[in-house]
């Protein structure tokens, strides 16, 4: 594992006036668990989504597993999956009809796309859902399916947007033990959060991003430092951690009722 | 008038009064309507008035009231959320017997604009065909009756519904609702010009028949009453008051029903098995490969989505109306049949909006320009696989209507060059002008890209009359020159032909810029 799974260098992108990418340099490691974490705007899905190729970057490039994202598509669209935040799905298939969509569409084979199915969805507890549309589905269940067909092809990289926003916690909990799974053979995953506590006991890799730029990376003792939690080295690094309330609101609390 | 009624109509009222309060715009939108809807109704008074004496006045009145019924019928299922007392799951948790319930709801659904309106032409109806103290007095009787159906029919009929109408099946309904008002104004139009030239004489049969169907028959009762029939008028109303006590009881029953079985958000789709089973049926028809896979989510798009639906039904049905219509009033021409094709091959256009912002799973897929060719060109057959025998079947009907069978391969072949015009066109502008689809309400393009709609469906559709030229031509030609009748069959081979080229030219253009373009592509079609 001496190569880096994904290799940015430079990434650029601009709204209109506004920098939602300002040069984002960042070197992820293969087999491991990695976190990209920042508060809501940080640019986490921009930069997920120029990393996965479903949006042009206005500078800069991206390498997954040594293959440049917009020069050889063909080596990098068969070793990635991805779960973007925000798009849809073909919701007006079944959650089965989903995944053969999807994997018949990348090639593989019926029999091994219905095997494959069946087993993911046993595993991430879709079974008795399997024939209900896509568009019926709890966002835990969206978020479940959309694992699933990302999974499928059995990818060496795996991208995430914000997996687990909005799920409850047995959803999380069977989304959470597949990922580990899946890590533990050797793959890399690498998912975005606000969620530090889920970050600090899922990840053995992060990456912080606020504004548009990368604040640290590392691993997450490296990027915790002399913190006891994530939470309070991210506050620190985001320039959040000087805001405190207490002074201000002196008087709310209970007891004396003014 | 009991406690419970009055309670569930001041209910009604307060519901009403609160609605305008909240908004400066709804209590305009009300006024307006309510002023609209009076003077419609005041207006249909008037003219049905004009009808009294006139011979033809039952011949109006009786089937006009009918009608009225129907669109009682039928506006629950389209605008469900019209009416909160309507839906009486609501009022499940209050300890409330059937029939005061039953009583109270009748009652309160007579508060509103639609019964006043409705109250209007009813009596205008009636009036239009009483004559003496007899008739005035079953007029009062049969109104009354008439409107107590009308509001019980649409009670009944949204009561047993209220779990498709509260569910996800029920909002795709209403998306299909302004295109059964679209294609139920063809059809009404056509009848008006049928009946325009052929008279009003023409409806007696049915008002005879009407005469003896609720609410219908409390307005024949009138008539029967007004010539001295009163065995036959107390029959009818009889008739009337059995139908009325009938929809009463269906709805009491489902009302009872429906507050005192599991809520429809608790109950898994029974039928979701089979819909599995079905559709592995279909994709075992299909080629295998990604061809097969585009083709059968395309196909099963065209009849679960109801944005896609609602085109494809659109095209279909405007595709049939135009050419056949026209034919049978013998003012077509056998041409008119490519107007068919003309209005499939539309659906080609903008593939990647219909998709939605799902459409980052093909994108995902897609790594080279071949890619590219097989996902349009799956997409292409899908279609065809419709398009081809419509097409075929509505030149064949058109040209049976007019008798023009020797005309029948020319227009065939003209139609296809068409269809593979159309294709071409759409692949490529699928490619080069997406525009995102928004899949809430009755728009078809989001804000700010109405223009590029514009440009890319009526461009596409001058460029794709401009490829069938060459056939356009040879069919003139053929048509001028003095021995061309002989030779008119080579028009179908030659169009036929000359469509295949232009589609899988279309396609191989289309590809590559798909390919380049598919982040481009994403971003145009997540709008909605």
């Amino acid at each position: 594992m001496t190569e880096a799974a994904v290799r940015v260098r430079g990434l650029w992108k601009r709204f209109g006036q506004q920098v939602a990418v300002g040069g984002i340099d960042l070197e992820l490691p293969a087999g491991k668990f990695i976190g990209l974490v920042g508060p809501n705007g940080a640019g986490k899905t921009t930069t997920l989504s120029m990393v996965t190729g479903l949006l042009r970057p206005d500078e800069g490039t991206v390498e997954i597993v040594g293959h440049d994202v917009w020069r050889d598509p063909v080596a990098v669209k068969a070793r990635i999956g991805v779960l973007p935040e925000g798009l849809r799905l073909f919701e007006r298939l079944s959650g089965r009809e989903l995944l053969a969509y999807s994997g018949r569409l990348r090639g593989l084979p019926g029999a091994e796309v219905d095997k494959r199915a069946t087993q993911l969805l046993d595993v991430l507890d879709l079974a008795g859902a399997q024939h209900k549309l896509v568009v019926d589905y709890s966002t835990g269940m969206r978020k479940k399916i959309g694992l699933a067909a990302a999974l499928l092809h059995n990818p060496e990289v795996l991208f995430l947007d914000e997996p687990f926003e909005g799920v409850d916690p047995v959803s999380a909990q069977s989304i959470r033990g597949v990922l580990e799974r899946y890590t533990a053979s050797g793959a890399t995953v690498v998912f975005s959060s606000h969620v530090m506590e889920l970050v600090e006991s899922l990840c053995d890799w992060v990456a912080v991003l606020a504004a548009g730029r990368i604040r640290a990376t590392g691993t997450l003792a490296e990027v915790r430092g002399a913190h006891p939690t994530l939470q309070g080295a991210f506050l620190e690094l985001v320039g959040a951690s000087g805001r405190d309330a207490g002074s201000d609101l002196d008087w709310l609390g209970g007891g004396a009722a003014r | 008038m009991t406690d419970l009624t009055s309670t569930v109509v001041r209910l009604k009222l307060s519901l009403l009064s609160n609605g305008l309060r909240q908004s400066g715009g709804r209590r305009a939108a009300f006024v307006v309507s309510a002023v609209v809807a009076v003077l419609f109704a005041l207006l249909e008074l008037l003219g049905l008035l004009a009808l009294r004496g006139n011979a033809h006045a039952e011949a109006v009145a009786v089937p006009g009231t009918a009608v009225l019924a129907l669109g009682w019928a039928v506006l629950p299922l389209f605008f469900p959320t019209g009416d909160e007392t309507l839906d009486p799951t609501r009022l499940v948790m209050l300890p409330l017997r059937p029939r005061p319930l039953v009583r109270a709801l009748l009652a309160a659904s007579l508060v509103g604009i639609g019964p006043v309106y409705t109250l209007l032409v009813l009596a205008g109806c009636a009036l239009a065909v009483a004559h003496g103290a007899a008739g005035y007095a079953v007029a009062v009787l049969g109104v009354a009756l008439a409107l107590l159906v009308c509001v019980a029919l649409a009670r009944a009929v949204a009561t047993a519904n209220v779990r498709l109408l509260t569910s996800r099946r029920g909002r795709d309904l209403a998306v299909l609702s302004g295109l059964v008002i679209a294609i139920g104004a063809q059809l009404v139009n056509f009848a008006a010009r049928q009946l325009g030239s052929a008279g009003l004489g023409q409806l007696q049969p049915v008002a005879d028949a009407l005469g003896w169907v609720p609410p219908a028959s409390a307005v024949a009762a009138v008539r029967s009453a007004s010539e001295g029939s009163y065995g036959t008028a107390v029959a009818q109303l009889a008739v009337t008051a059995a139908g009325l006590a009938a929809l009463i009881a269906v709805w009491a029953r489902s009302l009872t029903r429906l507050m005192t079985a599991p809520d429809g958000s608790t109950l898994q789709a029974a039928d979701a098995g089979a819909q599995g089973r079905e559709s592995g049926g279909l994709g075992r028809l299909l080629p295998g490969g990604r061809t097969g896979t585009v083709m059968e989510r395309s196909l099963r798009y065209i009849w679960r989505d109801p944005k896609t639906k609602a085109a494809w039904v659109t095209s279909l049905a405007i595709g049939l109306i135009v050419p056949v219509f026209n034919a049978l009033q013998g003012t077509g021409s056998v041409y008119f049949a490519c107007f068919a094709s003309g209005m499939l091959g539309i659906q080609m256009y903008n593939q990647f909006g219909q998709d939605t912002s799902a459409f980052w799973m093909v994108a995902m897929t897609i790594s080279s320009p071949r890619d590219a060719y097989t996902e349009l060109r799956g997409r292409a057959l899908a279609l065809l696989l419709i398009t081809l025998p419509y097409t075929a079947l509505v030149t064949v009907v058109t040209a049976a209507v007019l008798g023009s069978w020797p005309r029948l391969p020319e227009v065939l072949g003209l139609a296809f060059a068409v269809l593979g015009a159309m294709l071409a066109t759409g692949a490529w502008t699928s490619a080069r002008f997406p525009y995102s689809i928004p899949q809430e309400g009755h728009k078809n393009v989001a804000a700010g890209q109405g223009g590029l709609a514009w440009l890319s469906i009526f461009g596409g559709m001058v460029a794709a009359a401009l490829l069938c030229a060459p056939v356009i031509a040879l069919t003139i030609w053929l048509n001028l020159s003095a021995d061309g009748a002989s030779w008119r069959w080579l028009l179908l081979p030659v169009g036929a032909g000359y469509g295949t080229a232009l589609t899988l030219l279309g396609l191989r253009l289309a590809a590559p810029g798909t390919a380049a373009r598919l982040p481009e592509i994403l971003t145009a079609v997540s709008k909605g």
